[in-house]
């Protein structure tokens, strides 16, 4: 159920020493595991379990608990505090049903009141207040809302995803700057391991009272190296993109994915949950098909292609072999050639110098935009190339 | 003396002034001119404070703005010093002007430190004391007494409310101890006029964490307006101080008090429910409305502030699931068992506070944005409950506080767990670390708000470093060097033994008999030859214990005994006063001393060892951090990919600074005099990173010596220093009267004057060709490719 129980080493609490069923302690045997089962969150070894319960459902054995269990259900436990691994789960109940976010809602105001009715009847059911009415409630809610909650579940799963995804990046790319600064140290150990011995041959080869003269020589080197690394440091720096960043904004950038039927809220009955302030959900328009061309379309205006021109020479095409053969289209020929014949016709002039007027009249910055809407916004037809 | 820098008349309190005080005084004038930013690094001893006081006072004075000046200093000890200076400089200021100035400097320390009320100035623990002035002084009691009913009130406290509110105490400069007798005399709190003094004073000056730690600066220094001048003094640690007050550890006991803790507040609760449910009603309404509590006005009782930072404080309203008073207390106490449950874990683990939430919601289905609240929510509520012993509820409200921060920064925190104290350990005694690894955060606010924060401090080498980390620009970084008329101070490097074996303190062979026999002699040798109090500083407590106790079986420990008493800093502090306070009395009556300490103990911060106190300090190895520590590998980590400082730079700089602390330990004045022993091989790479005044004072035939040559040298230097020395000699040199500092000012202009004729005629004779590196430079930046 969660990362924390399968991490191994657990270290068992100072008060499971004892099996409460059959007394055994862990002194005898060191690896006793503790179960509970959420029905009535009584605590007994796994091998009282398996005793008990592998014939079937069986009640349990705590004396005054009279609850049947199974012992499919029965798990591990989380928390130390046994209110609190039940509220855990009833809270997990609860928040599987109401997972409305705050950006459906059209304040803060209402967010928060809607987050306080929530916990109202997550306290209503820990506590066993007016447990018939809040679970009516509950289930009234779900069964209204089933949309919704199922929307908004997947998009929480989507976004876990992604954080966990962005995380294991960050990790990848941690590493790799770590390794990549080792590196770099360990080239300018070797730089300076090379460069004192180059020093040392030189001022072996080197005439007498010439040493000062190497080692002046040696110096610059040196330091013209350093200076070198340094800079080509820095523009590293500067030109590396942060990575890891990429993957981010994805999926919480999401739109609002909606379907609340809230308009069925209207019944004022009791055993209903109503929240207000829901911001109203317009339906998504569904996703038209993909076009490549992006709204350009083949529809020509000025003139009609028609299957067959009378030309003598695209005889031969027509007929000879050699022609087929090779795949040559006729009527490919017959689309370039018209339209290159009829590009340009549907220019005007006039529209294009009035709208450019208009356009620089405006707003210096806009200009160019206004420019480019009245170039190529007004006529996208294929016939025109320009 | 009374001088003028540029336009500006300096009044200073002596009749002598050093040459390196006024080039201080100087540059602290062109950054407050500036309006920015600066690093200052002045030689210890040579009258930091005393120049920097008198030069903001006069600034202050003279010019019409009167920016108030804010001194934040380490310890109370450095605290009063501060405050006796600026009261003698004062008097001085009265005397020469002829009149006494409308001024007001204050000091401000604990409640544990100013307390006057009979019993609660009796505890022993400052929380404690903190805690119960808050029950005898919060809003809420005194409302209490006004409907009649029986609770106790602080006399003290209440005398306030009879004054004016903004002459709560005469002008003047008022020293702790003077502020506490005027408490007594007129009967009124002096920790509480001293809070709400400070936007009516012009000089305040207070320890660090009032400034820097987001729970406390949030009460405390929240009105000072933002021209005021910020000076924090021996700030070498300052990073170090910025990360500790962001971080907290938990550990299983704390959680069990807090848990606890959270289960009172739920009886409190349930109790209220029954017989007041008025006003959990009320502060219910309040937090729907999402306002703050009107109660703020003056929340100088208020139980915790907000840890986040200002910028960062949310300003909406609480949310909706933990409005309710039962339902926040159910919040609190799944936090905590979950805490609990994250603590069983048996191997060490870390992570971001991202992951950590992630985890967190997965497991308990709290939010991120509850977790925000936590700190607020749980202040709203206890003041709401009206609790008077809060004491009980410190566990509960660091883990609200902890809360806060992992739901407020991604960036720059991180989590540790370590399941054993060490790695031999079986017996698991989980820690939970949430560790700031970024000084910039805690300290940003501070240079966002101020115009003028002064970085100084004796030892602050190397200077470009502290901005780096600390993310702010200078318009000064200065490094002064000591003006000496005689060589008062002999450092020494000595890398070997006197069999020419190479000492060190390096892993592999610090325990080798022959380093640890080295070590010994080096000892021996210089408790045969120094008079009075040696100082030996060890990198840790635990090479320190393994060394004295092989000495003792090598029989060194016998021989030093002959020549000196032998006393060891421990970890207790009770412990270490009695040995400090052995160890003056022995230096006092002839005998003399040897105190071994560690570098980054108490000792070797804010202890000094004027003159006979300590003529030797030997610093037996290089001070280097536990690298090991996880805390501080995320830490290097972080330096490393934030603000590109590598590893093992930043190891360096930090054991380097370290040393350095130590070494001016010894030299508090300039007719003081000190060797200065760093014992290890690896020293002889770093000199460069020493302070620029250490490293003048170096001498090339001062370094990679071995045990005998140093004691020679020694020998040779004492019989030097043993000759009379005048205060006559120093004068023009290494302290000047008024006509000194007249005659180098006319030298300055003069040097100005020639070296614009200089430009103008170099500019005629045209460019001369310039090398790519002058030779000059040359040496300076390969100081920087060797460090």
């Amino acid at each position: 159920m969660s990362k924390l129980t399968q991490r191994n080493g657990m270290r068992p609490a100072d008060d499971q020493e004892t099996c409460p069923i059959c007394k055994t302690s862990r002194y005898l045997n060191p690896n006793m595991k503790f179960l509970v089962n959420p029905e009535c969150y009584h605590k007994m070894c796994s091998a009282c379990v398996d005793r008990i319960f592998s014939a079937g459902p069986a009640p349990c054995p705590v004396a005054g608990c009279h609850r049947t269990l199974r012992k499919a259900r029965f798990r591990a436990q989380t928390f130390e505090d046994i209110q609190v691994e039940r509220e855990v789960d009833i809270r997990r109940r609860v928040a599987a049903t109401f997972n409305r976010r705050e950006e459906e809602f059209e304040t803060l105001l209402d967010y928060n009141n809607y987050l306080e009715e929530v916990e109202t009847i997550t306290f209503n059911l820990l506590n066993g207040i007016d447990l018939s009415a809040t679970e009516k409630k509950l289930a009234n809610y779900a069964a209204q809302n089933a949309q919704a909650i199922s929307a908004n579940a997947s998009r929480a799963s989507r976004e876990a995803a992604s954080l966990s995804a962005q995380q294991a990046a960050e990790r990848e790319a941690a590493r790799l700057r770590r390794e990549a600064a080792r590196r770099e140290e360990e080239e300018e150990r070797e730089e300076r391991e090379e460069l004192r011995r180059e020093a040392l041959t030189r001022l072996a080869a080197g005439n007498q009272g010439e040493a000062d003269r190497i080692a002046h020589e040696m110096q610059k080197i040196v330091l013209k190296k350093s200076t070198a690394r340094k800079q080509r440091q820095q523009m590293e720096s500067l030109l590396k993109p942060r990575a890891g960043m990429a993957g981010a904004g994805g999926a919480a950038a999401s739109g609002l994915a909606a379907g609340a039927d809230n308009g069925s809220a209207a019944l004022a009955d009791n055993d209903t949950f109503v929240i207000k302030g829901l911001k109203p959900t317009l339906p998504v328009e569904p996703e038209k098909p993909y076009d490549p061309f992006g709204g350009y379309t083949e529809h020509r205006e000025y003139y009609v292609l028609k299957d067959t021109y009378e030309h003598p020479w695209l005889d031969d095409v027509r007929s000879k072999p050699q022609f087929l053969a090779g795949g040559y289209d006729v009527h490919e020929y017959y689309a370039r050639t018209m339209f290159e014949a009829f590009s340009g016709l549907c220019c005007f002039v006039g529209d294009e110098v009035a709208a450019r007027e208009k356009a620089s009249s405006g707003e210096v910055a806009t200009t160019a935009a206004a420019e480019a809407a009245g170039a190529g916004g007004g006529d996208i037809n294929m016939d025109d190339v320009f | 003396m009374k001088f003028n820098i540029d336009d500006l008349p300096v009044l200073f309190p002596y009749p002598r002034i050093y040459p390196e005080q006024y080039a201080y005084m100087c540059d602290l004038k062109r950054t407050l001119d500036a309006k920015g930013h600066c690093v200052l690094e002045m030689p210890s001893g040579t009258g930091k404070t005393v120049s920097l006081l008198s030069l903001i006072v006069a600034y202050q004075q003279y010019y019409p703005e009167h920016r108030k000046l804010i001194y934040c200093s380490r310890t109370m000890s450095e605290i009063e010093k501060a405050l006796a200076e600026l009261k003698a400089l004062m008097a001085y200021r009265a005397e020469q002007l002829g009149y006494v100035e409308e001024f007001r400097g204050l000091g401000l320390t604990s409640r544990k430190n100013l307390c006057l009320h009979p019993s609660v100035k009796r505890e022993k623990s400052g929380s404690v004391v903190d805690a119960r002035c808050r029950s005898l002084t919060a809003g809420f009691v005194k409302e209490k007494k006004e409907r009649g009913e029986d609770v106790d009130l602080c006399v003290y406290h209440d005398n306030l409310d009879l004054l004016e509110p903004h002459n709560l105490i005469p002008p003047g400069v008022w020293t702790i101890d003077g502020t506490i007798r005027y408490g007594e005399q007129h009967k009124q709190c002096p920790y509480f006029t001293a809070r709400r003094m400070m936007p009516f004073c012009n000089v305040i000056i207070y320890s660090y964490h009032y400034l820097l730690d987001p729970k406390i600066a949030e009460r405390v220094s929240k009105e000072l307006s933002k021209d005021c001048i910020v000076v924090f003094d021996e700030a070498h640690n300052i990073d170090n101080v910025c990360i500790e007050s962001l971080s907290i550890d938990l550990t299983e006991d704390s959680l069990r008090k807090a848990a606890r803790g959270a289960n009172n507040l739920e009886r409190k609760i349930t109790e209220m429910k029954s017989s007041d449910a008025e006003k959990l009603q009320n502060e219910y309404a309040k937090l729907v409305e999402g306002l703050r509590d009107a109660g703020d006005a003056r929340d100088e009782d208020a139980f915790m502030a907000n840890p986040a930072l200002p910028d960062d404080l949310l300003k909406e309203a609480v949310p909706g699931n933990i409005r309710r008073a039962e339902h926040f207390v159910a919040f609190l106490k799944r936090f905590v068992e979950y805490l609990k449950t994250r603590m069983k874990v048996l191997h060490v683990i870390s992570e971001t506070p991202p992951s950590f939430l992630q985890h967190l919601k997965e497991l308990t289905f709290i939010e991120r944005k509850p977790l925000r609240f936590c700190a607020e929510r749980l202040t709203s509520l206890v003041r709401t409950l009206e609790l008077t012993n809060i004491e009980d509820y410190q566990p509960l409200q660091e883990v609200a506080t902890f809360a806060t921060l992992v739901a407020t920064y991604d960036k720059g925190f991180l989590l540790i767990l370590e399941p054993y104290e060490s790695e031999t350990a079986t017996v698991p005694n989980p820690i939970f670390h949430f560790t700031c690894l970024d000084a910039a955060i805690a300290i940003k606010p501070v240079f966002d708000r101020f115009s003028s924060v002064i970085i100084t401090s004796g030892t602050i080498s190397p200077l470009e470093m502290y901005p780096k980390m600390l993310g702010f620009n200078t318009v000064v970084q200065e490094s002064y060097s000591m003006t000496l008329a005689r060589r008062s101070f002999l450092p020494m490097i000595v890398t070997r033994g006197s069999d020419q074996v190479a000492i060190s303190s390096g892993f592999q062979i610090r325990n080798e008999p022959s380093v640890v026999r080295n070590y010994g002699n080096l000892l021996m040798e210089f408790s045969k030859i120094t008079p009075d109090g040696i100082v030996v500083f060890f990198p840790s407590y635990l090479y320190m214990e393994s060394i004295i106790s092989m000495w003792q079986g090598m029989g060194i420990l016998d021989e030093v005994w002959k020549y000196k008493l032998i006393l060891v800093e421990t970890p207790d502090s009770q412990e270490t006063s009695l040995a400090l306070e052995t160890y003056r009395t022995a230096c006092c009556n002839g005998r003399g001393a040897i105190l071994l300490c560690v570098a980054r103990g108490k000792v070797s911060e804010g202890i000094d060892f004027d003159h006979h106190y300590g003529r030797t300090v030997l610093c037996i190895g290089v001070p280097f951090q536990y690298t090991e520590s996880r805390i501080l590998k995320a830490r290097l980590e972080f330096l490393r990919e934030t603000y590109r400082i590598r590893e093992n730079d930043f190891l360096s700089f930090d054991a380097m600074r370290h040393a350095a602390q130590c070494l001016g330990r010894v030299l508090r004045g300039k007719d003081d005099y000190g060797i200065m022993v760093l014992a290890d091989r690896r020293f002889q790479k770093k000199r460069n990173q020493l302070p620029k005044w250490i490293n003048q004072a170096l001498l090339e035939q001062d370094t990679n010596l071995s045990t005998d040559m140093a004691v020679a040298s020694a020998k040779k230097f004492l019989r030097w220093m043993a000759q009379p020395f005048k205060a006559k000699d120093q004068e023009g040199i290494s302290t000047w009267s008024l006509n000194d500092l007249e005659k180098h000012k006319e030298k300055v202009e003069e040097d100005k004057i020639k070296e614009l004729q200089g430009a103008q005629n170099g500019a005629s004779s045209g460019a001369i060709g310039h090398d790519e590196f002058g030779d000059d430079d040359i040496e300076e930046a390969l100081m920087e490719v060797d460090a």
